[in-house]
């Protein structure tokens, strides 16, 4: 990364890039953006197919507890990658062992276990707050270009990997056990097998993305993209390469344009604040091809 | 030949309610066995009881002939009765057909042998030109249509089909048939869920009944 750093600072400095790429945490963030948007993109489609929005948003708010936890427990308050980790994961894996257990609705489950995250977070926040910078806890909320570090890529980078090889060769089994369950497994696909790893997946890119886009939006990119992208796809293939141009350009954009215009706002409300623009771009699509 | 399948004390209890009694069944092999029965009566929960899909009591076994037992036990096509696809959902039927068949994943660029597949697929049940459409603007029959021709795929033969001909119009139903009919020719052991008793008095070798129990037609006490 340090190689990278120089050369954009060597760039902007030979008149090439404009006056903001002199600081290297904006080339961090930038090389975060174009690992956590493509693949908050990918995962999308298959998060709208499998209608687990609500869901995400839910892990979101979980690595708030796991942040607070993190720090309580002694790690650095910047970094409680451990707790954040093992709480979300936790936090996932238990939501959709009692979804599969029980007959309790699934919106209502995540909707029990959203507002536990957020009353538990909340409550140990109250003791962090006493022990670090109010900022650092901004930052876990709506993320921070400032804070990403050589470490956070280097784990968004792994998981990237993962996700890669994981959509690569499951990627068929996973729709059509979305689709038709049933067929699935006498297909002698483990759908349930699937469904953890695709929850598992959910929880670490959700943690991986919390730095650069912040416990309380993460959720809406893994939703809003996709969702902008459906709207103007006829086909899979489409609706998942559109996903992730318009979870990489949002993630891209909500970090230049607040620093161009010098603008005072958090990393992961810009990004949401472009997806967003994004949905409303697919929707006026839809309705003028709807009139053509 | 498709197996055999043997039933014994063979029952489904959900939340405390006894949906099936216990069964104990012979199907013979290569034959068409016919199911019937009142709506609500087990036809679809004894066929997930024999596919495994539905946590039951008893025993459910399948007897191969042959060498190659392993390879035969993932020979199993099952044809369920479908509920609507989500209508805004943007898969083709294309799409859903090639992640059926191949790994290639569904959002890379597809190879042309895969595709010819595909359309060969449909065009055995008269939907050649339907590929482009997404899963959610098919109409009752042709969604059935769609899950045949996925399970035509596998070259099976252990075939489960829950009410194969619902929905489907005179043509549809000529074209299923005579894959059904094709399939039974091979030695296909079919358990075939049915309501219309001129079809299952033609085509089906054995005819069950579901109705507190399961009987051959005929037996019931």
């Amino acid at each position: 990364m340090d190689a990278l750093r120089e050369l954009v600072f060597g760039l902007q400095q030979a008149g090439y890039l404009p006056e903001m790429f002199r600081y290297g945490f904006l080339t961090n963030a930038l090389v975060a953006s174009l690992i956590v948007g493509p693949l908050l993109g990918a995962l999308g489609p298959l998060v709208v197919v499998k209608r687990l929005a609500f869901f995400s948003e839910a892990v979101g708010h979980g690595a708030l507890t796991g942040v607070a936890l993190g720090i309580l427990l002694g790690e650095p308050a910047t970094q409680p990658l451990a707790a954040l980790f093992a709480f979300c994961v936790v936090f996932a894996v238990l939501l959709h062992w009692i979804k599969s257990r029980t007959q309790i609705p699934y919106d209502a489950l995540v909707g029990v276990f959203l507002a536990f995250a957020i009353a538990l977070g909340a409550s140990l926040l109250l003791y962090v707050a006493k022990k670090v910078n109010v900022h650092i806890l901004e930052n876990v909320l709506f993320g921070s270009i400032l804070t990403v570090k050589d470490q956070d890529l280097l784990v968004m980078f792994i998981l990237a990997l993962v996700c890669i090889v994981l959509m690569a060769f499951s990627g068929n089994r996973a729709l059509i056990s979305s689709l038709v369950p049933d067929l699935a497994k006498v297909r002698g696909i483990k759908v349930r097998f699937y469904d953890y790893v695709f929850v598992l997946l959910i929880a670490l890119i959700t943690v991986a993305s919390v730095k650069i886009i912040g416990s309380i939006l993460v959720g809406a990119l893994l939703l809003v993209p996709a969702a902008s992208a459906r709207m103007i796809s006829r086909t899979g293939r489409e609706f998942f390469w559109i996903s992730i141009l318009f979870a990489t350009l949002s993630c891209l954009l909500g970090i230049i344009l607040p620093m161009a215009g010098a603008l005072p706002i958090p990393s992961g409300a810009a990004i949401v604040l472009v997806a967003s623009s994004g949905f409303v771009i697919s929707l006026i699509i839809r309705r003028w091809r709807s009139l053509v | 030949m498709g197996p055999a399948i043997e039933l014994k004390d063979a029952s489904l209890t959900l939340n405390g309610v006894e949906l099936l009694p216990k069964i104990n069944a012979y199907f013979n092999p290569g034959q068409l066995h016919a199911i019937t029965g009142a709506n609500g009566s087990g036809k679809s929960s004894l066929i997930k009881i024999i596919l495994g899909l539905a946590a039951h009591q008893g025993q459910v076994e399948r007897h191969w002939q042959g060498a190659d037992q392993s390879a035969q036990a993932q020979q199993i096509a099952y044809v369920p009765q479908q509920t609507a696809f989500e209508a805004s959902l943007p898969i083709s039927v294309k799409e859903f057909l090639l992640a059926s068949l191949t790994r290639r994943p569904f959002f890379a660029w597809q190879k042309k042998a895969d595709l010819n597949q595909v359309h060969a697929l449909l065009q055995r049940v008269g939907m050649q030109d339907k590929g482009h459409l997404r899963l959610g603007e098919l109409s009752g029959g042709e969604r059935q249509r769609l899950l045949f021709a996925q399970a035509l795929e596998r070259n099976a033969l252990f075939w489960c089909l829950d009410e194969p001909m619902t929905g489907l119009d005179q043509q549809a139903q000529e074209l299923i048939n005579k894959e059904i009919m094709g399939l039974r020719e091979q030695g296909a052991t079919l358990l075939v869920i049915h309501h219309d008793p001129d079809w299952v008095a033609q085509y089906a070798d054995q005819v069950w009944c579901v109705d507190n129990g399961l009987y051959i037609q005929g037996d019931q006490p």
